[in-house]
């Protein structure tokens, strides 16, 4: 019985694998190293397409690598313009390129940096100041102020200049525009201006009145506060020409003219230069013409013509006419050890006759007048430039007269002559600090001798 | 009274200032311009009635006010300052070049 079951296991054993042997044939159908026809033709397409395809990337490849090195040729070229000195015989055409090209390059680089400024040039300069005044039978006072000169030069032919005053005055600050010109270079000896500029037939305020320039703290009367303009607001054609060995120059303007006043019987039958915009239709015509027979010396003649009363008034026909003439001298000396400046001009104002306030109804009149006017100044200053003791070659010394007449109706300032003596002490050719006592006597009134102090300094 | 006096003032520092210019003035030419020429070397090529572009900037601008030094400014800005100056003093084209081309030449 024993033995019936082995059988019977070995029979159902021998059954399993008899039905799971196909099943493993169908799995693994080349296990006994046979392929089928179709089989071997499948594979064979499928090696063919692999190895074109392998032969499409190969070629893909050679392309991109060729590519690659061409780049990788150039980049060397160019390494090689760059460094000279690793020029092979096939860069050094390159080289000779690189070469022109630094030198061009080179001086246009100070082009560069201009244009990167722009075109044009602007510069601002000017001057400040501050001073104390100490004056008999007046308040002492410390002032300052602040003179910014705006240039702007558009082409080397045109430049605009303009020129503020800005200063403390009670609680606010003053602000003044002084110049504001457009001026153009003809030629080399003709040059236009337009606006607003410095009167060019009083020499003083177009050379001197800067106080880093002006070599005493204040300004002299008799030419800087009545007889003479100080600035205009019209046209100018100006410059300079030699004559053999000696050189002239001249300025001829017409501008907005001075206002008559009348209405007040201290200031009758004198101009007001500081009225900028004109009362009648009239315009004022001034010049200076000056002559410098050798450097360093300068003389001069100003004037100005102008009808200053008011259009529509009995004064509207009045004729008034200003005179200036001047002397500039500076000299280096070897005699005096130092340099030498002698500064004098002198002004004279006449106006028609007429009668002011003629029925009384201002309270000063009828008041016949023929309203004349003069001032001047003459100054001299000395500084030992030639010493070799630095302290004592940046000391100056400076004199100074000045005067001022009587206003022609008698009503108003009496004469008045001052004399004042200044020593000032250079920090730099444009810093200066001044000192100077000026002995003031009005005619018939008491002293109005002043003390003062300035710091000035151009830029 | 008074206007004679002033009269004779304005003479008296006329007859002042000519004399001491006569004075000042009679010492040899050659020195100033030795001097001038001394102190730099450089001498401008656009000279204009026998002076140096030295001897022009040194003529004109110390007749106002003190002489800055070349080294104060830049080209540009010499430039416009020289230009400026040339409309208030009045000088030539030819000698604000030559004073130009000192200013630059000198730094």
């Amino acid at each position: 019985m024993k033995i019936h079951r082995c059988f019977l296991a070995a029979l159902i054993q021998a059954a399993f694998l008899t039905i799971s042997s196909p099943a493993a044939h169908a799995q693994e159908p080349a296990t006994d190293g046979y392929v089928t026809r179709k089989e071997y033709e499948d594979l064979k397409a499928q090696m063919l397409a692999m190895k074109k395809e392998l032969e499409a990337l190969k070629k893909e490849k050679g392309e991109v690598s060729k590519q690659e090195r061409l780049e990788s040729h150039a980049v060397a070229d160019v390494q090689k313009q760059v460094a000279p000195k690793q020029q092979t015989a096939e860069s050094q055409v390159t080289g000779d390129m690189h070469k022109e090209v630094v030198a061009e390059a080179a001086p246009s680089l100070a082009e560069l940096e201009a244009s990167l400024l722009g075109t044009t040039k602007f510069l601002l300069a000017g001057w400040a100041e501050g001073m104390y005044e100490q004056r008999n039978g007046q308040v002492s006072t410390f002032s300052a102020s602040f003179n910014p000169i705006f240039l702007w030069e558009l082409t080397p032919k045109i430049l605009f200049d303009g020129r503020l005053e800005i200063e403390p005055s009670g609680g606010g600050t003053n602000v003044n525009l002084v110049n504001a010109q457009i001026s153009y270079l003809l030629n080399d000896y003709i040059a236009f201006g337009v606006g607003e500029f410095f009167s060019p037939s009083n020499v003083f305020v177009e050379r001197f009145e800067p106080q880093w320039i002006n070599k005493l703290p204040d300004r002299p009367i008799g030419v800087y506060h009545g007889v003479l303009p100080n600035i205009s607001v019209g046209a100018q054609v100006r410059g300079g020409f030699p004559i053999g060995p000696t050189r002239a120059d001249y300025a001829f303007y017409v501008s907005n003219g001075p206002v008559l006043n009348t209405f007040d019987a201290r200031t009758a039958g004198t101009l007001d230069f500081n009225s900028y915009t004109d009362n009648n239709d009239n315009k004022a015509v001034g010049g200076r013409v000056g002559f410098l027979p050798i450097p360093g010396v300068e003389v001069g003649y100003g004037f100005e013509t102008s009808k200053p009363g008011f259009q529509g008034t009995t004064f509207a026909d009045l004729q008034a006419l200003v005179q200036s003439v001047d002397l500039e001298v500076t000299r280096d000396s070897d005699l005096l050890k130092g340099r030498i400046n002698l500064f004098a001009q002198y002004a004279w104002s006449h106006v028609d006759h007429a009668v002011y306030d003629p029925d009384g109804s201002l309270g000063f009149g009828p008041l016949p007048l023929t309203a004349k006017r003069d001032g001047g100044y003459a100054e001299i200053a000395y500084r030992p430039t030639k010493l070799d003791i630095d302290f004592l070659r940046n000391l100056e010394m400076i004199f100074r007269w000045d005067h001022l007449s009587a206003d022609p109706s008698g009503l108003g300032d009496p004469s008045e002559t001052r004399w004042t003596l200044g020593l000032n002490y250079w920090l730099s050719p444009s810093t200066v600090v001044k000192a100077a006592y000026e002995w003031d006597q009005p005619n018939g009134e008491r002293n109005r001798n002043a003390l003062f102090f300035q710091t000035a300094m151009g830029f | 009274m008074i206007p004679t006096l002033n009269r004779s003032l304005v003479a008296a520092f006329v007859v002042l200032f000519v004399s001491m210019g006569l004075s000042l003035f009679a010492e040899p030419k050659n020195a100033h311009r030795k001097a001038a020429t001394n102190s730099s070397g450089a001498v401008s090529s656009d000279s204009y009635m026998g002076l140096s572009g030295e001897e022009l900037w040194s003529n004109n601008c110390m007749r106002c006010h003190n002489l800055r030094p070349p080294t104060m400014y830049s080209n540009a800005q010499w430039d416009v300052i020289v230009h400026h100056m040339r409309l208030r003093a009045n000088i030539t084209g030819q000698e604000q070049r030559a004073i130009v081309e000192f200013l630059k030449s000198a730094k």
